[in-house]
């Protein structure tokens, strides 16, 4: 684990700054994706306090909206949390591979780069992590990363919680959710598995529209893992 | 009662996020278990998707022109050409307006 040849030049407040810039680039989709959360989020009856404070709550964009969805539609609290913690479960393998770098460090930055640990955060540090040398202080970079993304999400959904009233509705702007869960789905379809995943999640949502409690996400969900595993298994790769 | 909700679904994430970190478990998940996590973007995503385009805002099928259609398969092309998230969001939201106005 500690192999690499650690670098003694990289100091924290250096590996924190290459953590931002290198973060910032990807701040042009969150705006967007911030504030059209913001909107949705009042949209749903939500409050605006509520929709604020859910940014930094759950603070996972894909779940926040998700949320906003199925709380507009009524779901019961079961399926509600159920539906958010199978999106999030995501995370466990981000923290999983963050603890071969991360594993040492004290309880406290462990709690708090673990709540920072968003999909983008990670895809940024987990580059740096993997293919640039060690040093004492490369948490930090996490931090860059992870705070940067925090203030822009936090700014951007109070952006579409005021803006929101403004916008009119025929410019279908919540068409920007699917297209940008699209723009992270399609580059993962490269294999039979993941084809064969997606399909199948697809399928069951579709049909599966009517089913109570909006239970169609989690079960649609399932069903596109089951899939997914059962192909990898056919091709003679799961063993 | 959405307050609890909330801080229900936040605990969800931060757990997560948190505990493979918390040194309480073993580092390596099971072999099952990290096959079935790898799935889990697309199995979540792949529905969210997929309804958002052929769902109407009333919850009914909507095929007969159902602009979003277009628009989604323009913006599929430009995430299969250019991977880049800012690019498809663009060409998936003009190309909507643009068919919207034209049609």
């Amino acid at each position: 684990m500690n192999s690499r040849p650690t670098d003694p030049k990289l100091s924290a407040r250096g590996e924190f700054i290459s953590g931002v810039l290198e973060e910032l680039p990807l701040q042009a989709g969150i705006i967007p994706f911030g504030m059209v959360y913001g909107i949705l989020g009042m949209e749903s009856g939500m409050t605006a306090l509520q929709t604020f404070l859910l940014s930094s709550i759950l603070f996972g964009g894909a779940s926040q909206i998700v949320f906003t969805q199925l709380y507009a539609a009524a779901t019961p609290f079961g399926i509600l949390v159920g539906s958010i913690a199978a999106i999030n479960a995501r995370h466990l393998l981000y923290s999983t591979s963050m603890l071969e770098y991360l594993g040492q460090l004290p309880f406290r930055w462990r709690i708090l780069l673990a709540y920072l640990l968003t999909d983008e955060a990670y895809a940024v540090s987990i580059r740096r992590y993997s293919l640039r040398p060690h040093s004492e202080v490369m948490h930090y970079h996490l931090l860059g990363s992870g705070l940067l993304l925090f203030i822009v999400w936090q700014l951007s959904t109070l952006a579409g919680i005021m803006a929101g009233a403004a916008i009119p509705d025929y410019l279908d702007l919540g068409f920007a959710i699917p297209l940008s869960f699209l723009a992270i789905v399609v580059p993962l379809l490269r294999s039979r598995p993941e084809l064969v995943c997606a399909v199948v999640a697809s399928v069951v949502a579709l049909c599966g529209q009517s089913l109570p409690w909006n239970s169609w996400l989690i079960i649609a969900a399932l069903s596109g893992v089951a899939a997914g595993m059962a192909s990898l298994y056919w091709a003679g790769d799961g063993s | 009662m959405i307050w609890f909700i909330i801080i229900c679904c936040g605990l969800a994430t931060f757990a997560a996020r948190f505990l493979p970190l918390s040194g309480l478990f073993p580092p390596e998940l099971p072999r099952p278990v990290r096959q079935a996590m790898r799935f889990v973007p697309v199995a979540v995503l792949s529905p969210i998707i997929i309804t958002g385009i052929f769902i109407s805002p009333e919850g009914s099928l909507e095929l007969d022109g159902n602009m979003r259609i277009w628009a989604a398969i323009l913006a599929s092309a430009i995430a299969i050409r250019t991977g880049n998230i800012l690019l498809t969001l663009l060409s998936g939201l003009l190309g909507l307006w643009a068919l919207q106005l034209a049609f």
